[in-house]
């Protein structure tokens, strides 16, 4: 490990990112819309919304990949929008954009020590594939590796420079659920070691189970912010009481004075719950027969959350 | 700490000798043109070329012994004659002129002035031969022009010592099309490698997202082309040393490696990857840069002589042909390298690096570092 890694502006160490009202225009086309937020060293930060929401337009803004065309952004303490700030920032920042590849013909470990040697301070290669889990791939040439495991190399690689914090945009995207189960094991490391993590995602589980901060982005505005558990007893509406695989038939069953009962598309049907309401209606519903179906309370998610606030729901593939 | 440059250049080069059809283009490619263009073209005719002047004229029409000479000669089948005008004062440069763009050897028989009189009147008459000594078919040639004077003599005078064959040395190199051919293959390599290098590793980076990586760490945009660059011109020496082995080795090519040599690479190293990037700044995607490139190169490689001298093109493909940088190099490679012309090879070598200049600062100003 490197011992002389930049540090942040003085008196800026805790302030990893601010952003104040910025905005991010292409012509009469609002990619960004006057967004505010901070994120504090050692948060994981995520920010959550579909396709084309502005997340990557947002992020590319603090990799000051992109200039803004309003408001303020600082990283470290450094304006996003100051050349001479903008060179300090890239010292002190990973970054892993979305669907990033990298060198074909490299194995794990040229790559990394490619990257690693753009920065004046890099971190020993050995040490972050042991960290991403890939000692065994480490004379592996990247192009034979399967897409989780690339995209454990781009984590590697967006850490070369032991950064203050991490920009990671979309790092699950395409990946099976057991290469991101892997991904998010290596970012639930870095949470453990207290790096600071920016993530991007249109994934809802993904921000629940990695964030301690979640942004909801909307057509270029910040529509929620909070941790998840805030955002889910805000927006994400009541408990469900779930009828496994009850069918048409099931509904005919409920008893009477229930809430109402909705069928969802496996044939499950779904009570809202309202306080105190559990356990009379598991004994009502003990009266008839569908007290032999599987029965399972189920607590808002964030797909709640956004359902709620934008009334739509974001498919897989983040639309 | 590694410099970021030799990193850049590192990386490229691991990636090229690890890709088996990198290698094929660059080196095994080139050679192979060569062993086919070589051997179909190498050699030259079964007929030796030989530039003809007869001055022993009597109204314009060759007298008796000299016409009865060249049908001797044409006789043979050894040669292919070529008629220089008895009025041509200076013959010997206009074979030299003549010659090149037709890829002819430079060989000039004179058959002087009043050889018919000499001859009738016993005397005896001297014929002339111009050769350049280190041309290899000089031996045979000189051999098959001895024994058709020797007979030609015989038969007219019964006496052979009446009619002498005088050899003279000319000392302009004759090139054969293998000398001609190596140095438009190395103008070749330069131009593919620099142009699809750097169409392919732009649009290829661009498209797996590691230019805008790159763009996130403190490696500026001129770091990057400088390795690029530096990466170019390791290919180019490996080219030009593998070639010219090559063609020495298996044609007998000899070159001349000067300042010029290392001028001209310097400048190809810029110049055709400094178009690839301008290219890549027009066509985003990888497949249709490919295409671009492709409609860059090949109009270039035929037109600018690099299989053949340019001399023999239309008119109007001669004037497309100033205009295409590859021409530059070609003709700056080959004064260098084999016609050891320095005053030519040193105006190529400063076009070449003109246009190089020009060509690497365009395509380094049009080339997105940033995201907008």
């Amino acid at each position: 490990m490197s011992d002389n890694v930049p540090a942040p502006l003085p008196g800026q160490s805790d302030k990893v990112v601010q952003v104040d009202k910025l905005s991010k225009k292409y012509g009469d086309n609002v990619a960004v819309n006057d967004i505010s937020f901070s994120l504090t060293k050692g948060e994981v930060f995520a920010f959550l919304g579909p396709n084309g929401a502005g997340k990557t337009t947002t992020v590319e803004i603090l990799e000051c990949l992109r200039n803004p065309t309003g408001g303020h952004a600082r990283v470290l303490g450094y304006d996003v929008s100051k050349r001479s700030d903008q060179a300090e920032i890239r010292k002190r920042i990973g970054v892993l954009p979305q669907d990033f590849n990298a060198i074909d013909r490299l194995t794990v470990r040229e790559n990394i020590n490619y990257f690693g040697a753009m920065f004046k301070h890099q971190l020993d290669a050995d040490k972050l594939i042991e960290l991403v889990d890939l000692k065994d791939k480490r004379d592996e040439q990247f192009k034979k590796l399967s897409g989780g495991l690339k995209q454990r190399v781009g984590l590697a690689v967006s850490l070369v420079n032991d950064p203050y914090v991490v920009f990671l945009d979309e790092p699950t995207t395409g990946l099976d659920p057991r290469a991101r189960r892997d991904v998010w094991g290596v970012i639930e490391r870095l949470k453990s070691q207290g790096k600071t993590v920016f993530l991007t995602t249109h994934y809802m589980d993904e921000a629940e189970y990695l964030a301690d901060i979640v942004s909801i982005i909307d057509h270029g505005q910040i529509i929620a912010s909070g941790t998840p558990d805030q955002l889910i007893d805000s927006h994400g509406g009541k408990k469900t009481l779930i009828i496994r695989d009850a069918g048409e038939e099931g509904l005919k069953q409920l008893p009477p004075g229930l809430p109402k009962a909705e069928l969802r598309n496996a044939g499950d049907i779904a009570i809202p719950l309202h306080n105190g309401e559990l356990t009379n209606i598991l004994m009502s519903l003990g009266q008839t027969p569908l007290r032999d179906k599987e029965i399972e309370v189920r607590r808002p998610t964030l797909d709640d959350v956004f359902l709620n606030l934008t009334g739509r729901r974001v498919s897989e593939e983040g639309n | 700490m590694r410099s970021r440059i030799y990193t850049i250049i590192s990386g490229h080069f691991k990636s090229w000798y690890r890709s088996k059809s990198n290698i094929f283009w660059t080196i095994a490619f080139p050679l192979l043109l060569i062993v086919l263009f070589g051997a179909i073209f190498g050699s030259g005719s079964t007929k030796f070329d030989l530039y003809l002047q007869n001055q022993d004229l009597n109204a314009n029409t060759p007298t008796l012994y000299s016409h009865g000479y060249i049908n001797a000669l044409n006789n043979t089948g050894a040669f292919n004659l070529h008629v220089v005008a008895a009025e041509q004062p200076d013959p010997l440069t206009y074979v030299k002129s003549d010659a090149q763009p037709h890829n002819r050897g430079q060989r000039l028989l004179v058959i002087p002035l009043g050889f018919n009189q000499t001859l009738k009147n016993g005397g005896n008459a001297t014929i002339q031969l111009y050769m350049d000594q280190s041309d290899q078919a000089s031996a045979s040639l000189a051999g098959i022009v001895r024994s058709v004077t020797i007979s030609y003599a015989a038969s007219i005078a019964g006496a052979p010592d009446h009619l002498i064959v005088q050899q003279v040395g000319i000392v302009t190199k004759n090139i054969r099309y293998i000398d001609f051919f190596i140095p438009g293959v190395i103008g070749m390599t330069l131009l593919t490698t620099g142009v699809f290098g750097a169409v392919n590793t732009n649009g290829r980076y661009r498209e797996l997202k590691i230019i805008k990586k790159l763009a996130t760490t403190p490696l500026s945009k001129i770091e990057w082309i400088l390795g690029m660059v530096g990466y170019q011109m390791i290919l180019a020496t490996i080219s030009l040393v593998v070639i010219l082995f090559f063609g020495y080795a298996i044609f007998g090519v000899t070159a001349t490696i000067d300042i010029y040599t290392v001028g001209l690479v310097v400048a190809a190293s810029l110049l055709f990857p400094g178009i690839g990037m301008v290219l890549a700044n027009f066509v985003k995607e990888a497949e249709s840069a490919d295409a671009a490139a492709n409609a860059i190169t090949f109009p270039m490689m035929f037109l600018a002589g690099t299989f053949w001298p340019r001399e023999t093109l239309p008119d109007i493909m001669k004037i497309i042909a100033n205009f295409m940088p590859l021409t530059y190099v070609n003709d700056g490679l080959r004064d260098a390298l084999i016609y050891a012309e320095p005053a030519q090879a040193l105006t190529n070598t400063l076009i070449a690096l003109g246009l190089a200049a020009f060509f690497i600062v365009l395509g380094s100003v049009l080339m997105n570092w940033k995201e907008e």
